[in-house]
């Protein structure tokens, strides 16, 4: 069961669906009935992407199409702009490939957009070399009508810092996941994720980290505030395999409900085959804090704004973490924008 | 690392299984294999009425329509069904009297166990001890029970299953397979089908339990099957504590044990669950044998203000495949989990709770300690979830997982779904090994290795062992040894 093969086979029974352990919560199945008719390209203006003024270099894949690959060579740097864009209800199949060489640097700005009830699928393999440095930030701001779904493949390496934050405010179905093979090596990844739901919106952010050698490290922050309808998913699975000693992986995932009828689910996952390790999760899943919310109206503060302080406040340790100034203050904007309104 | 390295020794080189040894004495089977001709003779030799056939063989072919779950993170050989007794019973005397009566081999069973079924044995010694009156059931039947006078004078009936569907069939129509349906899952649905005896307790309203109640597992016969089936309603305002034991004769082939235990707590009753299972693990070297413990446990928490606690200490069984888990119906109602896993040798266990929050106001709390040893795998499962309608819903989880040895594994797999803004939900979960800095630091206070492990990792399970009542905390607290004997507790 997955999108790939249903999509090549047109055929909806092979969508995963909630019998699917890993797709129990983004249900494709029950929601996709018939499948749109096959992308058609696109060429009209598409207007500007949110990374435009940060980045050195472009890549604008519309229905798929111009996915050319992201190639950095040894010891360069540089900032490039993915930007995703799905336009009509159709399918949208993109595929792209990122190598970073050795000791060379890249920010990598993607973003996802669509305007319909299309679905869309891409696959990203991101391969680092050692000593090489990646900060990807994915900013995912579909319509409420589409199906996405983006899976990036990342083989880490030695010496190697891979470093991602996605944010996100869903869509009718919506999953971003990350697998990455960990060699260990003093590889440093760092996993963050943010997403602001509201109306019927769904997100689901996956993670499935495997470290298969020792000295590795891994820290993961995901927050999340849902209101309305929303529902919000996180799955994270770490996975230490036999002989991948002193690893060091740490995870948290912490929500946000603001209505009675939101929904959060999470699942975040240890899988330990190795002795020497320091592995923890944490997770919590809650309303705002009303003692802190009495504090902030006692000083004059209006409770709207108090609540919107308290929830930027929540989000905000997340965005904290980005490294690129620009990217950050791009986020940041976008998150009061979606918060203050 | 030497003192690790040790451990690690110490661990591989436990002591055997004690209660391995088999009890040579005449025994009634059914015929090999499963078909609704087996169901119709189980429950002919239990002189059943009607509608107790009718809801097996019903459940029977349900079953046959079942397909066998996989998703555990346990591996096994496929189970041969038509391979095993699916009844076996003492012969027996007729017209059992008194305990006299009973196959003296039978009591000296029970009595190399240490579980005592002579009342006066219980009694013997300080007036005021603590008491406890025990269902022991042998194979597919239960062969005595104690303190029954006693315990009818408060009202409170304890029995086995099978008596409790003769005498008080009213009660047992009403509440069996209200909590656990027919077709709840595989394994359920099986035990609906063929099991064979348990232990049936109603708590009446406003009665406190004047002991604690006890049923002991044995399974002896080869080649069969243990589908017991526990039944305890605790009426507006009971309280009862309740405790159960299980071990098996080591045997090379691999035995199933399938049961169901249902819990129903009414208004304000309160329900105490404690189980330390000990059934033959296997061998610790190549893995063959040992018990397959696939369990179907749930409380219903009908009542408001009604409060489940189910405590755990598993150290047995080949493979453990259960999940104790606590519907909360009743607004304000509570349920609480608390287990230790301990796995060594080849065993597998995964195992955890459910809490399903449906009521306003209900709280859960969840404290998971499994350790993992030799080449084991330990994994914690379990899911806490909050209906629309749960407001106020509070959820507390704590899992953590120790590792002793290069060659086991520890997994923690949480569910957690939030389906409303006032529910409040923490998790958190950890996985280490023994410090090395801990051990350091007690060894140098003067205490030897094996000292020092027993106190970190009596350290670290006695946030569960408190839990326990005082008679089973002593019996766990020794079982933790012996399953990691010598320098780990």
């Amino acid at each position: 069961m997955s999108l790939t093969t249903a999509i090549r086979d047109r055929d909806v029974t092979e969508l995963p669906g909630k019998r699917d352990e890993d797709w129990r919560w983004t249900d494709l199945r029950g929601l996709i009935r018939k499948l749109p008719p096959p992308s058609e390209p696109f060429t009209a203006d598409i207007g500007a992407g949110p990374f435009d003024a940060l980045a050195s270099d472009r890549r604008v894949i519309v229905n798929g199409r111009g996915a050319d690959p992201i190639e950095i060579a040894r010891g360069k740097n540089a900032i490039v702009a993915a930007r995703f864009v799905s336009r009509g209800a159709g399918v949208h199949v993109a595929r792209l490939n990122v190598i970073v060489g050795p000791d060379a640097r890249l920010v990598l700005l993607e973003s996802y957009e669509s305007d319909s009830a299309s679905i869309s699928q891409a696959s990203l393999t991101i391969t680092l070399h050692p000593g090489a440095r990646i900060e990807r930030i994915v900013l995912a701001q579909d319509n409420a009508e589409a199906v996405n779904v983006s899976q990036a493949e990342v083989l880490h390496a030695a010496r190697a810092r891979f470093a991602q934050t996605v944010v996100t405010s869903g869509a009718r179905r919506q999953r971003l996941e990350t697998r990455v093979q960990h060699p260990g090596g003093n590889a440093e990844l760092r996993l963050d994720g943010v997403y602001l739901l509201a109306d019927k919106r769904h997100a689901d952010q996956t993670t499935i980290v495997t470290h298969a050698g020792p000295d590795g490290v891994t820290a993961q922050l995901t927050k999340g505030v849902v209101r309305d309808q929303a529902r919000g998913v996180f799955q994270g699975r770490i996975v230490v395999e036999e002989g991948a000693d002193r690893t060091d992986a740490r995870m948290g995932h912490h929500a946000l409900i603001l209505s009675d009828r939101a929904e959060v689910d999470a699942k975040p996952e240890l899988e330990i085959y190795a002795d020497d390790v320091a592995c923890a999760h944490g997770n919590t899943v809650g309303a705002l804090d009303e003692d802190a919310l009495f504090y902030a109206r006692q000083r004059g503060i209006p409770e709207a704004q108090a609540r919107a302080l308290l929830t930027e406040a929540f989000i905000g340790q997340v965005i904290d973490r980005i490294g690129h100034e620009g990217a950050r203050d791009a986020v940041r904007a976008w998150v009061a924008e979606r918060l203050w309104d | 690392m030497a003192a690790v390295k040790q451990t690690v020794e110490h661990v591989e080189s436990l002591e055997k299984y004690k209660h391995g040894f088999v009890t040579d004495i005449e025994q009634d089977f059914a015929p090999k294999g499963l078909n609704a001709d087996i169901v119709r003779f189980i429950s002919a030799k239990k002189n059943e009425p009607d509608w107790m056939l009718a809801w097996r063989l019903d459940a029977f072919e349900r079953w046959q329509a079942m397909e066998e779950p996989s998703w555990a993170k346990v591996n096994f050989p496929r189970i041969d069904y038509q391979d095993s007794y699916y009844y076996a019973a003492p012969k027996e005397k007729v017209g059992l009297k008194s305990l006299d009566e009973v196959d003296p081999d039978i009591l000296e069973t029970y009595k190399k166990l240490g579980i005592p079924l002579r009342e006066q044995e219980v009694l013997a010694g300080v007036v005021g001890a603590p008491r406890y009156a025990v269902d022991a059931v042998f194979d597919s039947v239960s062969v005595v029970t104690t303190f029954k006078k006693e315990l009818a004078q408060v009202g409170v009936i304890f029995c086995s299953m099978s008596e409790a569907i003769r005498e008080h069939p009213e009660l047992v129509r009403k509440y069996l397979g209200s909590v656990v349906p027919v077709s709840d899952n595989y394994f359920a649905c099986l035990n609906a089908a063929v099991f064979s005896d348990g232990s049936f307790v109603y708590v009446p309203p406003g009665v406190r339990c004047p002991m604690e109640l006890s049923t002991y597992f044995r399974i002896n016969a080869e080649n069969s099957g243990q589908f017991e089936r526990t039944l305890i309603i605790a009426d507006a305002g009971a309280y009862v504590s309740y405790l159960e034991g299980c071990t098996a004769p080591m045997r090379d082939e691999n035995q199933l044990h399938a049961a169901v235990v249902e819990l129903v707590v009414l208004d304000d009753a309160e329900i105490k669950y404690s189980t330390v299972q000990n059934w033959y693990p296997g061998d610790p070297q190549t893995g063959k044998g040992g018990i397959y413990n696939f369990v179907t446990k749930r409380a219903d928490c009908r009542g408001d203000r009604s409060k489940v606690s189910w405590t755990q200490v598993e150290t047995g069984s080949a493979i453990t495949w259960k999940y104790p888990s606590c519907v909360l119906r009743g607004e304000g109602s509570s349920g609480e989990f608390y287990s230790i896993a301990i796995t060594n040798g080849r065993q597998q266990a995964d195992t955890g709770t459910k809490m399903i929050h449906l009521g306003a106001n209900t709280r859960s709390r969840i404290i998971s300690k499994g350790i993992s040893a030799g080449k084991s795998s330990n994994t914690y499962r379990g899911l806490v979830s909050a209906h629309p309608k749960a407001k106020g819903a509070r959820n507390f989880t704590q899992c953590d997982s120790l590792l002793i040895g290069k060659h086991c594994a520890a997994h923690t797999v949480p569910y957690i779904e939030a389906r409303n803004g006032q529910a409040k939900f923490e998790h958190e979960a950890t996985t280490t090994r023994l410090s090395e800095d801990q051990l350091f630091y007690v060894m140098q206070r003067g205490l030897s290795q094996e000292e020092a492990v027993q106190l970190l990792v009596n350290g670290f399970v006695k946030d569960v062992l408190q839990e326990l009542p005082m008679e089973f905390a002593v019996e766990a607290q020794k079982l933790v040894a012996i399953s990691l004997e010598g320098s780990v507790g």
